[in-house]
């Protein structure tokens, strides 16, 4: 089945099985390995996307679910000021440590920046509670999404 | 694995009789695709209704709201209609599974795959919803506290589907109201025990109570029995009863890997004695 | 310098640092372990799905390897691939391969094994029952002393258990094989922490019949702690096994519940502790410690962290008179295998929780009675070594300051009374040995190679991987500290066999403590040699020289000396100290324990990088409170555990607010930090729990279910 989408900004179409994961078509069809596979359930927030600008869990979607909608990507928002903005901060606290659950943490703290964006410990802790991280105990985490939500609002 | 993408309603009714096999209808995927993942749907047509309009959307008339079937977790605790009405049920489902889930889960889904513990259930069922139920040729209205009939078994007739929710918009005016869901931890997590109530007090008596649970049987429920008991009963001596036993008539917790049965009762009834004892103008 | 921001975290940010699922080569073949569903069974028989074209799929058994079917490290006793029977869940019974991932999956569901089951045992408590089910080794510390116990002394003897853990790394586990069958040589790459255990594992597998081996990791491995320390060995074989037979580049990525299925976990633990105290001095006169570790079906590394847990079984107190028993208990359980702490954990989770048993019978809060019995500078450790530092102390009385542990007794005590919810507060204490334990650095006499490039580009090759813990960082960091160096220009290489010599693996903090302290010692030893005062001025101006290429060795210290046999002398040259206390509340309706905040103090000598330092500690805290609460495996049945709902490890909101704090960070040497953090906030939470409650709980995790199982038996 054709499906268009739009990734990254770019139109694309795609003929594939419509039952075919979205996370399986971003990696193996589109080459876009920035969203990983850890549960393959939806219950961890590694291959965390957009779309239509609301994060989703690429690994229990289908690519129908993709059809005529926009997927943002991690690295789609990389090259996005807010996205640079991100890196820096993350950088910046040496919050990063395996790192294979970052692009998905990246994703959701874009989210929280384009669509609240205020620096509140609680509210970036429950904006980021579909992502599971195992390395770093979370707090230098939510140090970075909250200083990069400072960093914004000055810009 | 066959799939079908009918192009509205009418296509889809008239696709569905010469289907032969399993059907599954496929909306949001979160729950769907964990299931083909381990295993569990072998074979089938895999029906997608998405993106079918007829299903989706809250809207609200004179007196109820309709909340859509394709109705996603976000779009519920976004929407306005629901936070004038009904508060409640945005408190209820406000610590639903993730917040990466709500974008593509659906209310519909949720209460059609039929796990006991669901987490729309409990409070649909204290605020005494219909489900609208559409055929090919038909269209009716049940409550929603007669919809599950067993475990994972519908009050639904071959080739039927729901089509929306319907809530009154007083449902929980003037009620105290109380959720509580139970888990392993506090997000990303199946409940144990999940308690949802509705009641009124005028004079120190309860005159109007509505109790329902999740996880605690084959499908959630209201509890009759508990409701019928205590109507009518002092406020103030109200925590002398011991509402145990009946409470032993109407669930029956089992022991499995998220808990064990002793704790879930347990749970269950220190939560139903906190929902009595606390006093206040919901 | 201190804090220098990491070299890869770029490209984990913008996703494009490759993970091992991330590579594919052309014509590759996706690989599939087919692996047993009964805990214990005789295979009967294996039947394969009809509807699939048979010719395009690779299938290998155990009958199928050329070279030998036992995998190599430590103890030669797992297997490959499972022959005639299966002794558990888990366990693998053959590969299979085909180029359509999808196809695979299918091909697999489809597979039936039929099987006959024999008795099994999942349970360290059911292990205990039958002798048969001890793999017949001991480990004693004897201290005994000559003295008799006083007719006054206060005897306690109690039985701790503590659980599975799950590492559950967010990358699973995988391995690609490339077999060139022209060269006879076999490529790997995999994510693993010891790629030289991995080449063994596959040479030994394959025998004869390749001529050379290569194993390098991919540029990202998505965590370990332990988890890609020795099972990555059975993975790589099998791949290679694939490869072999196909003669085309095969990839194995677990999915997330196979992994959690058939890979290691910490041991379970059963921990008898039999205290004699003085009431009137309040010391701990007499100890014995009964400690038994489940190995499950192979023992594997199991005796080595059954060496390291009886060395930390004791805790850090001064007690006259010590015994320690270790045994290893054999069960139907994936083989268990190592997580941070190595034994550790399990160790101080028994002993503190019991020392706030004691301290309660004396009527002494537990702050006071455990400074009371302290292991102080000039005390000594059960094993002889004399203790040289009184850093445990410091971080104890820093740890109830910033936490104002004194005024919260009181503060809790008051505020219990009233409320039906309760607060409460709790400390454990401890240490962790840095390094192979005994004479283990002596063995593995771990070499590195620097070379230094005509740009003055320096490059250090070891074996080492950064699976996330920051290690090339910090290794490069402290490389061009010492030598005065640009740290842009100090690049540690992606570890390869062919390349990095074996500086052993990735395991117990040695790769700072060991090899960055080796590579700080080589640049200083360089510095001196040629006398420059800028390594890169000097490049400059002698270009003849360059490129250099340096070797070194690690040299244990002579002094360190260490009876295996008696387990008398120096086990660990260099300690690890540490102090965590946790606040809780504890919510009455619903058994649940909340974490409030938890202050860690440590002293881990020099901190080379702080940012990256807190960030460690600040994990392991929270896998140890974790350890402590939510996280266990279903015990009647681990085919039951699929993925992480049903293994509950803390999200976003459940974590405490952490306070990490390290001290005496002047000194020279840095000693290890990664397992130190994990090993005693899950006592700290028991401690706190009792604080709050009056109720001692003997078994972890602190369950909702257990805090209401014993609550109940109480009343």
């Amino acid at each position: 089945m054709k499906i268009n989408m739009k990734i990254n900004n770019k139109p694309v179409t795609i003929d594939v099985d419509p039952m075919k994961r979205l996370l399986d078509i971003l990696r193996e069809d589109l080459h876009l390995t920035g969203a990983k596979e850890s549960c393959g359930e939806g219950e961890c927030g590694s291959c965390t996307i957009l779309l239509d600008g609301n994060p989703v869990t690429s690994c229990i979607l289908n690519a129908i679910h993709a059809e005529n909608r926009e997927i943002l990507t991690v690295e789609g928002i990389a090259q996005t000021k807010a996205g640079k903005l991100l890196i820096d901060c993350f950088d910046e606290t040496n919050a990063v440590q395996c790192g294979f659950c970052f692009p998905g943490f990246m994703v959701s703290s874009y989210h929280y920046l384009m669509y609240d964006g205020e620096p509140n410990l609680d509210k970036i802790k429950h904006a980021l509670a579909g992502n599971i991280c195992r390395c770093t105990g979370y707090q230098k985490i939510f140090r970075s999404l909250y200083l990069a939500c400072e960093r914004w609002q000055k810009r | 694995m066959k799939f079908l993408k009918p192009n509205n309603l009418t296509e889809l009714f008239s696709s569905l009789p010469e289907i032969s096999g399993k059907k599954y209808f496929l909306a949001g995927g979160t729950d769907i695709n964990v299931q083909i993942k381990n295993g569990l749907i072998p074979e089938g047509t895999i029906i997608y209704i998405n993106h079918l309009p007829e299903l989706n959307g809250i809207r609200q008339d004179e007196n109820e709201i309709f909340i859509g079937a394709l109705t996603t977790y976000r779009e519920l605790l976004n929407s306005n209609i629901i936070k004038k009405h009904l508060p409640f049920l945005i408190h209820s489902l406000k610590n639903f599974a993730s917040p990466l889930l709500t974008t593509m889960s659906t209310l519909g889904g949720n209460i059609a795959n039929g796990s006991p513990t669901n987490d729309v259930s409990p409070p649909l069922l204290v605020l005494e919803a219909e489900l609208e139920l559409i055929s090919q040729n038909d269209s009716r209205r049940i409550p929603f506290q007669d919809f599950y009939l067993g475990y994972k078994k519908f009050a639904l007739k071959e080739n039927e589907l729901i089509k929306g929710i319907w809530i009154k918009q007083n449902a929980a005016k003037g009620y105290q109201t109380f959720y509580k869901k139970v888990g392993s931890r506090k997000t990303l997590t199946i409940a144990k025990v999940s308690v949802a109530g509705l009641k009124r007090i005028d004079h120190g008596q309860i005159t109007k109570i509505k109790i329902a649970v999740g996880s605690l049987n084959e499908y959630p429920r209201r509890l009759f029995q508990l409701e019928n008991f205590l109507i009518g009963k002092d406020l103030d001596t109200l925590l002398e009863y011991d509402i145990s036993e009946i409470l032993k008539k109407e669930i029956t917790p089992i022991s499995d890997l998220r808990s064990e049965k002793e704790y879930r009762f347990q749970v269950c009834l220190n939560l139903i004695t906190k929902f009595l004892s606390l006093n206040f103008v919901g | 310098m201190s804090s220098v921001r990491k070299i890869d975290a770029i490209g984990k940010l913008d996703g494009s640092r490759q993970f091992l699922d991330d590579y594919s080569y052309p014509d590759m073949l996706h690989g599939y372990i087919y692996y047993s569903q009964k805990d214990h069974a005789i295979i009967k028989s294996i039947s394969f799905p009809k509807n699939f074209d048979f010719s395009q799929f690779v299938i290998v058994f155990a009958k199928d390897i050329p070279g030998k079917n036992i995998v190599p490290e430590p103890e030669q006793d797992q297997l490959f691939l499972a022959v005639y029977e299966a002794t558990y869940y888990g366990q693998p019974i053959m590969g299979i391969a085909h180029k359509d991932k999808n196809i695979l999956q299918q091909f697999v569901k489809g597979i039936k094994v039929e099987y006959d089951e024999l008795k099994a045992t999942t349970d360290i408590k059911e292990c205990l029952e039958n002798e048969k089910n001890h793999f017949g080794r001991e480990l004693t510390i004897d201290h005994h002393q000559e003295s008799e116990i006083a007719p006054d002394w206060i005897r306690q003897k109690h039985v701790y258990y503590t659980p599975h853990q799950e590492q559950a790394y967010l990358e699973p586990q995988g391995m690609i094989a490339k077999y060139d069958p022209e060269t006879k040589s076999m490529f790997i790459k995999g994510t693993c922490q010891c790629p030289y255990f991995v080449k063994d594992a596959v040479e030994t597998i394959l025998g004869k019949t390749v001529q050379e081996v290569v194993v390098e990791t991919s540029e990202g491995i998505g965590g370990a702690f332990g988890g890609k320390e020795d099972f990555p060995n059975v993975i790589a074989g099998i791949t290679a096994l694939l490869s072999f037979k196909s003669g085309k580049a095969v990839k194995i990525v677990l999915d997330r519940s196979d992994d959690i299925q058939i890979t290691t976990k910490r041991h379970p633990a059963r921990i008898e502790i039999e205290t004699f105290t003085d009431p009137e001095t309040k010391e701990i006169k007499k100890l014995d410690i009964d400690y038994r570790l489940d190995a499950g079906a192979f023992q594997t590394l199991s005796p080595v962290v059954l060496s390291r847990g009886v060395l930390h079984s004791y805790g850090g107190y001064n007690i006259p008179d010590v015994f320690v028993q270790g045994r290893l208990m054999h069960s139907n359980t994936p083989p268990n295998g190592a997580f941070r702490g190595f034994g550790a954990p399990q160790a101080f989770s028994a002993i503190e929780a019991h020392i706030d048993r004691i301290a309660h019978k004396m009527n002494q809060d537990p702050y006071q009675f455990r400074k009371n019995n302290l292991l102080r500078k000039g005390d000594e450790f059960p094993t002889t070594q004399k203790i040289t530092e009184d850093h445990l102390f410091d971080c104890l009385e820093r740890a109830v300051e910033i936490s104002s542990y004194q005024d919260k007794l009181k503060d809790f005590a008051f505020w219990n009374k009233k409320h039906d919810n309760k607060k409460g507060i709790g400390i454990a204490i401890g240490y962790h040995g840095g390094g192979y334990t005994g004479n283990g650095e002596k063995i593995l006499n771990s070499e590195i190679k620097i070379v230094i490039e005509k740009d003055a580009t320096v490059k250090i090759y070891v074996i080492n991987t950064d699976m996330g813990q920051g290690a090339h960082t910090t290794l490069a960091q402290m490389f061009a500290e010492a030598i005065g160096h640009p740290f842009s220009k100090t690049i540690v290489q992606i570890p390869n066999t062919k390349k990095s010599p074996d500086s052993g693996p990735t395991v117990a903090s040695r790769t700072i403590y060991i090899i960055g302290n080796l590579l700080k010692k080589t640049a200083l030893a360089l510095k001196k040699e040629i006398g420059f005062s800028s390594l890169e001025k000097y490049v400059k101006e002698n270009p003849a020289e360059f490129p250099k290429e340096i070797h070194n060795h690690f040299k244990q210290d002579p002094m360190v000396i260490f009876d295996e046999e008696t387990y008398q002398g120096i086990a660990y040259k260099d300690y690890s100290w540490g102090v965590c206390i946790t606040e809780i509340f504890f919510h009455a309706e619903t058994y649940q324990i909340e974490l409030i905040k938890s202050w860690n103090v440590f002293d881990v000598g020099r901190v080379v990088n702080e940012k990256i330092a807190v960030g460690q500690a600040e994990g392991g805290i929270l896998q140890g409170l974790g350890y402590g609460t939510t996280e266990f495996f279903y015990k009647p049945g681990f085919g039951r555990m699929h993925g992480f709902t049903d293994y509950a490890m803390p999200t976003t909101l459940d974590l405490p607010e952490m306070i990490v704090e390290f001290i005496h960070t002047d000194e020279t040497l840095a000693k290890g930090l990664g397992e130190i953090p994990m090993n005693f906030p899950a006592a700290s939470v028991r401690n706190a729990f009792h604080n709050a409650t009056g109720i001692f709980i003997d078994e972890y995790p602190l369950t909702p279910e257990n805090v209401f199982k014993n609550l109940k038996s109480t009343d």
